[in-house]
Parts: C-alpha cells; sequence; structure tokens
C-alpha cells in the first residue's frame, strides 16, 4: 500500500513539476518584456525621482525628497492637473454621450447606414500628428476655415482666434479631442448592442415594446458595465494626454493648455531636469491611479446580466 | 479582481512613463558604452603617432600642406548626427563627408540626419544611455553648455591654436566658446535679424525707410490708416516675437542691460529698457501694429511670409534665412518687392550715448561639437572633418549659392544679393552681435521667456509681470548652476 501511495504522489508530482516548468516556460517572455518595458522604468523613474540630473551628465545627486516637496509646491503642475481634469470631465461629458447616440442610431439604422458608419469612424483611424496638423490649418487665423467662413458671412475680414488664447484654447483643443475619440466609443457601444442576445430583443417586442422603449429602457441599461470601462478609458486618456496637445500648441499660449504630459516633457527634454521630470511622471502615475481607482470604486456597476 | 483592475489601470499608464524613462537607463553607463561601438578606433589610437608613413601614401589631399594633425591609418569609424533632412543642405553636407572620405578611405563617417523637431530630445536620449554620437550639431549658447558641463561635448582649444581652421569672424568663434574654452566648430551661416519690407508698398503709400523708432511708429500708422497691417507676425512658437522684444531692449541699452540682468548682479528683467519694450510691443499690439490673431500663426507654415505675399501687410522683422526662404518661393516676386533695413535707433537712448549698433542673431548658426570619449585620434580626424571639408571652399560656394554667408571672413564681400549684402554689412559693422535669447538663456529660461513673449503679445502680463517671472527663473538657473 505504502509504495503504491507513494508512486501516486510522485507521479502527481512529476505532473505538477511539468505544469510549474511549462507555464514559466510560456510566462517567461511575457515577463521579462513586461519586466524591461514596464517595471523596471516605473522603478526607475522613482528611483530618478530622488535625484538632481540633468539627464546626460554621468554624476547625479542624490536630493532625497526634494523634489516631491518642490512637486507639492509646483503650481505650474497643479494648474496642469487642473486642465487635465478639466479635459476629462469634457472628454466624458460629450465623447460618451456622443459615442452611444452615434451607435444608437446606426443600430437602429441596420445595414443601411453602413457607409455612415466608416466615415464617422476615419477620425480615430488618423494620428494624432496628423490631426493636430490639419486643425492647426484648419484654425488658422490667416485663411483657415473658419476666419474664411467668418469672413464670407460678415462680408468684411473677421479673425476667429480660437487656438491663440486663453481659454478659448483649451476649449478648442478638447473640441477635436472629441472629434477624434468619439467614433471610438461608438464603435465600443456598437459592439456592446451586438453582444445583447437576440432574444432579450425578440421578448420585448412579443411583450409589446416599441423599438425605441426597447433601446431606452432594456438595451441602454444592459450596456452598463460598458459605460463603465468606457469611462474609465476616457479618464486614464485624458489624464495621460500628450500627443495632440504638444502638435497644436505645445502646451500654449501661456501655458493656457500645458497639462502634466507636457509639462513632464518640457522639463525632461528641454529644460534639462530630468531629475525632476521624472517625479512629475512619477506624480502624474501616483495621481492617475487613485483617480482611477477611486472611480471604480464609486461607480461601481453590477455586472449581473 | 482587485489585483486585475490595478494591473489594468498601471498597464494603460505605461506610454506616459516610458517616455521619461526611456532617458533614464543610465547615466553610470556612459563610459563603457562608448568604447563598445568605437572599438576599433581604440585600437588606432594607440599608434596614431607613428602612422605618418602610411597616410602619405595615400595620393594628393585637400588637405596637403596644411597645418592639419597627421591622421590614423587605421580603420575608424565616425558618427555624425545632423538635421541636413532637406535639401540644399543635405547635398552639400553629404559632399562634404563625401570628400573627406575620399581623402581618407580608412575612416567611414557615419552620417546621420534627424528631425529637427526631434533631434534635441534624441541627443539628450542618446547621451544618457551613452550612445553619444561622436559629432554633432548644436546651436551654441545654453544646451551646448549643458552638453560641455556633463561631459559631452570636448574642448578643442589646444587642436584650433595649434592647427588651420578657417578664419572665423571672431563672434562665431565667442559663440563656439563656453567658459573660454573652444567647443565648438561653426559650419553654418551667420544670421543676421532685420526688417524686411515690401518695397512697392512704401512707395505706393510715399513711405521712407525709418531711421529712429518714432519714425517706425509714424510709418505704422500710415500704413495702419491705409488698412495695411504694419508687421508681418507669425508668434506661435515665441521665439518670433522674441525678436522685437530684444531689438527694442538692443537699442535702449545696448547690451548693458541684458547683461545684468543674465548674472542677476545688480540687473533685473524688470529694468528700465526691458519695461520700455514690453510696453512698446503692447501698445503696438493695442493699435493693431500686429495681425489678428498672432499667438496662433505659425512661421513653420510660412504664415507671416504669407501676409507680405497677399499684401496683407508690409514689414517682417525675421532671421535672414527668410530672404532664401521667400526668393526660393518666387524669385520674381522677391526681387521685385523685397528690400530690407536695419531696426531703428532708439533716438533718445542714443542722444544719451548708448550705442545703437548691437545687433540681434547669432554668428554662428550651427556648430560642431566632438564627443570623442577620451579618443585622440578620432578628434582629430574629426577637427579636420569640420575644419577642412566642412568650411572648404567648395562647401562655402555653395553656401553662398543658396543666400547663406559663412560666418568666415571675407566673405561678406562676395554676397551678391541685395538684401543680403545689406544683411551682412549690418552683422559686421556690430560692435556686438547678441545672440538670440533663446539659445543664449539657460534651458529652463528660455521656457519661461518664451512664455512671456507669448502672454507679452496676448496682452495677458505686463512688462513688469514678465520681468518678474523671467528674474525668478534666472535667478533659479543660477542657484542650481552653483
Amino acid at each position: 500500500m505504502a509504495t503504491k501511495n507513494d508512486n501516486f504522489s510522485s507521479l502527481a508530482n512529476i505532473r505538477k513539476k511539468r505544469i510549474r516548468l511549462a507555464a514559466t516556460v510560456f510566462l517567461l517572455p511575457t515577463f521579462l518584456l513586461i519586466a524591461v518595458y514596464f517595471i523596471y522604468p516605473v522603478i526607475d523613474t522613482f528611483v530618478i525621482s530622488t535625484y538632481k540630473w540633468n539627464g546626460i551628465s554621468a554624476d547625479r545627486t542624490f536630493v532625497g525628497i526634494q523634489n516631491w516637496v518642490t512637486l507639492l509646491h509646483d503650481k505650474l503642475f497643479w494648474s496642469a492637473f487642473g486642465r487635465n481634469v478639466i479635459i476629462m470631465v469634457f472628454s466624458i461629458i460629450l465623447q460618451i454621450p456622443l459615442g452611444l447616440f452615434l451607435a444608437t442610431f446606426l443600430e437602429q439604422g441596420g445595414k443601411k447606414y453602413n457607409f455612415l458608419k466608416v466615415i464617422w469612424f476615419l477620425p480615430y483611424l488618423m494620428s494624432s500628428v496628423a490631426i493636430a496638423f490639419l486643425f492647426t490649418y484648419a484654425l488658422a487665423t490667416n485663411g483657415g476655415i473658419f476666419s474664411s467662413l467668418a469672413s464670407l458671412f460678415a462680408g468684411k475680414k473677421v479673425t476667429v482666434d480660437l487656438l491663440g488664447r486663453s481659454p478659448h484654447a483649451l476649449f478648442t483643443v478638447i473640441g477635436v479631442m472629441a472629434w477624434q475619440y468619439t467614433p471610438f466609443y461608438m464603435v465600443y457601444f456598437l459592439a456592446g448592442y451586438g453582444n445583447i442576445d437576440p432574444a432579450v430583443y425578440e421578448a420585448a417586442i412579443l411583450d409589446g415594446a416599441t423599438r425605441r422603449q426597447y433601446t431606452r429602457y432594456i438595451a441602454i441599461p444592459l450596456l452598463g458595465p460598458i459605460f463603465k470601462t468606457a469611462c474609465t478609458m476616457s479618464l486614464i486618456g485624458s489624464l495621460k494626454y500628450f500627443d495632440l496637445i504638444w502638435n497644436m500648441t505645445q502646451g500654449g499660449p501661456v501655458n493656457s493648455t500645458e497639462l502634466m504630459a507636457t509639462y513632464m516633457y518640457k522639463l525632461s527634454f528641454q529644460q534639462f531636469n530630468m531629475g525632476y521630470g521624472s517625479c512629475v511622471a512619477a506624480g502624474m502615475f501616483i495621481l492617475i491611479t487613485v483617480i482611477a481607482l477611486l472611480f471604480q470604486k464609486v461607480f461601481v456597476v453590477k455586472e449581473d446580466y | 479582481m482587485k489585483m486585475k483592475k490595478v494591473m489594468a489601470v498601471a498597464l494603460s499608464l505605461s506610454m506616459a512613463m516610458s517616455l521619461v524613462a526611456c532617458g533614464g537607463n543610465a547615466g553610470s553607463g556612459s563610459s563603457d558604452a562608448g568604447s563598445s561601438d568605437s572599438g576599433s578606433a581604440d585600437a588606432g589610437s594607440s599608434d596614431a603617432g607613428s602612422s605618418d608613413a602610411g597616410s602619405e601614401s595615400g595620393g594628393a589631399k585637400q588637405t596637403d600642406g596644411k597645418n592639419v594633425p597627421e591622421l590614423t591609418t587605421d580603420d575608424m569609424t565616425i558618427t555624425l548626427w545632423d538635421i541636413a533632412t532637406e535639401e540644399p543642405n543635405k547635398s552639400t553636407q553629404e559632399a562634404a563627408v563625401a570628400r573627406f572620405m575620399k581623402d581618407y578611405p580608412n575612416i567611414h563617417v557615419e552620417q546621420i540626419h534627424q528631425q529637427n523637431d526631434n533631434y534635441k530630445q534624441q541627443l539628450v536620449v542618446a547621451m544618457s544611455s551613452g550612445k553619444c554620437p561622436d559629432m554633432y550639431i548644436s546651436w551654441g549658447g545654453g544646451p551646448m553648455a549643458e552638453y560641455y558641463k556633463s561631459g559631452f561635448a570636448d574642448d578643442i582649444t589646444d587642436l584650433f591654436n595649434k592647427y588651420d581652421h578657417p578664419d572665423f569672424i571672431d563672434a562665431a568663434v565667442a559663440q563656439g566658446t563656453y567658459d573660454g574654452k573652444v567647443i565648438g566648430i561653426p559650419f553654418g551661416s551667420l544670421s543676421g535679424c532685420d526688417v524686411f519690407y515690401n518695397k512697392t508698398i512704401f512707395a505706393e503709400n510715399g513711405l521712407e525707410v525709418p531711421e529712429t523708432l518714432d519714425e517706425l511708429e509714424a510709418v505704422c500708422e500710415k500704413l495702419k490708416a491705409a488698412g495695411i497691417t504694419p508687421f508681418a507676425l507669425a508668434n506661435a512658437p515665441k521665439w518670433t516675437g522674441s525678436m522685437y522684444y530684444m531689438y527694442l531692449v538692443a537699442r535702449h541699452s545696448g547690451n548693458e542691460e541684458f547683461d545684468a540682468a543674465y548674472t542677476q548682479d545688480g540687473g533685473s528683467f524688470t529694468s528700465e529698457a526691458f519695461l520700455f519694450a514690453s510696453d512698446k510691443i503692447q501698445d503696438w499690439v493695442k493699435k493693431g501694429y500686429f495681425p489678428d490673431g498672432v499667438n496662433s500663426l505659425s512661421p513653420d507654415d510660412g504664415q507671416d511670409k504669407q501676409l507680405l505675399y497677399d499684401g496683407s501687410a508690409a514689414m517682417m522683422l525675421h532671421g535672414s534665412w527668410m530672404a532664401g526662404s521667400m526668393a526660393a518661393d518666387s524669385q520674381e516676386w522677391y526681387d521685385e518687392n523685397i528690400d530690407v533695413f536695419r531696426w531703428p535707433e532708439d533716438a533718445e537712448a542714443k542722444a544719451k550715448g548708448v550705442p545703437q549698433d548691437v545687433e540681434i542673431g547669432t554668428a554662428i548658426g550651427n556648430a560642431f561639437n566632438f564627443c570623442s570619449k577620451g579618443d585622440q585620434a578620432k578628434l582629430e580626424a574629426m577637427y579636420v572633418l569640420a575644419t577642412q571639408y566642412f568650411n572648404d571652399d567648395q562647401y562655402n560656394k555653395e553656401q553662398m549659392e543658396h543666400l547663406n554667408t559663412p560666418s568666415i571672413k571675407g566673405y561678406d564681400a562676395q554676397v551678391t544679393d541685395p538684401c543680403m549684402k545689406k544683411i551682412t554689412e549690418v552683422f559686421f559693422n556690430a560692435s556686438n552681435v547678441q545672440l538670440w535669447y533663446d539659445q543664449y538663456l539657460p534651458a529652463s529660461v528660455t521656457e519661461v521667456h518664451k512664455e512671456s513673449m507669448s502672454a507679452l503679445f496676448g496682452l495677458e502680463k505686463d512688462g513688469k509681470q514678465i520681468g518678474e517671472d523671467q528674474d525668478k527663473a534666472m535667478q533659479e538657473a543660477i542657484a542650481d548652476s552653483k
């Protein structure tokens, strides 16, 4: 008996060992990639944030928490954070309802609106840099679309300066962002509609619901969890936003579109202040993580369908 | 589940973080990584002195008969970073390298053209990860000082004093020098800063070229009355508006107040000349001397010269490279309509004895900095490349063809384009050439200065406020460097 048991347990052990080995082998590449390109940089950013370093010199001076103290009192950083929050709020109240509206419209229209689906999705396919250039030209005070149209209607030369002064610039950029990202949420909600079991629709119609009632009272509530994910994505995206702003305004005029990320970039790569730039990056990391987790905590949607 | 959420949030942040972190993976590795990409060159450095016989057998060279160091006959690779992505600079600079490699076939120059927009960032990343290119373009001023202090730009004073080099104008050598040591070899062209104006519009409205600020304001009034915007300015990148500020300061106080503000030793960016300049600019903005939406117009899209082209503006204070740029757009229109005058004098200041011949611009254009990591043979090779192949007759001839004037004595006499002739004369007659503030100031102050220019032209802050902002940044920079 004893020998038999031993045999069993050792066989089980061998099996366990093999699984462990296979798991290690299969996970290793992923782990290595994450370690090298994510974990290490994050840790290193926190390490660098305790140094005074210009980013190129071999000697860097350890300054402890001095950068962090500066960060806590840095008006530029906190006002940039404030603008990030404004962008976040407007992104969520603009992009998500608009995306849902477009998705609902397309969903109800069926196949005949397929061409609209393609056209409306195009902005999301363009790179931010291209969009930035496109809108810089369109918004130009000298021959841009808006100024030209305004001049046409007014019958004299009118200058519509949307990017050159504050607070117009920030809201203009928010508008461009909405143009860029709404299509993403449109497709996202479309997919959500697609995931609803057709039986639900059939049951609703059999019970005498109209198409509109079905959408309003059944389909949209069923999209609940998707809202939450969409909002979280929009939230994180807005807080770390960089590329479009950088290419359109570089944070100007007079810091009126400066975000945490553009501020970090300027410090690190233009002002030779990598230590403090890393501190800003690490600060961003903490802020975004905290806000995103809080958001998830507060807006718990029951995943019960 | 919780862990999953944390991971999801964390992963989506990775983009933002990796941007900074990619510049942060070294700091200690600069010395060993340097030798790994120049292994063959290291071997060559030891017997550089004993290879005289070998190099003489290479046939006639451009450098024969010149006092230049004997270069190694061993294989060597030099990495060179420039920003010559576009013609005509691309072919001019590639040709210089080709001539060098023909004369020294054992030395391979790997010439990499970087995009100007990303270049400074690329360079910072390369330096921090120990992959600094052997020679690279810089613009002098604050960043060059930063490279030097961090050990990525060699002191070449000895080579410069011992061996031949073109007879650079003094201002160019001065701008390539930091802390009394020669660091940069100029290879671009000098850039003056003067007022381009539409002479046809001036003639039609019976206007004379203004020689004092009062006359300039009178001209502006008349242009305004004729429905023409006086100045074509595109201030989106802020250094364009800075030209007006710098010139008003220079005419009001020469170099004195800027130098004092720079050291913050009894001086300030709120001193009289700076307030004078700010007040003038804001007065002009209010009077409509600058185009509407000036802060959103960009010279990268040519939006300032377009205002000249369509006749809606009459004057443009700009760097002399604009001459070549406008001539390239339409030589005919340029010849017919464009002339140039130097920034008018401040009669009041002149009466008080303030010199009126301090000009704004750069004598250096571009310079090469060297990062030999202690490899003397390589440094010598790069010195020969920068002084004898860049900057040789062929190179300078091509430069002149593209309306660039090399920062070398004697070339001013050869300029034929009428505008460039005037610009060059102004430049060579200057008692002092003040380098653009945005290149001269420390990098952190530059950023504040540029934001100040945007606030100034946007009427969001007055002269005193921007002066205080700049003072604060300057004091922090000084404290930092101690």
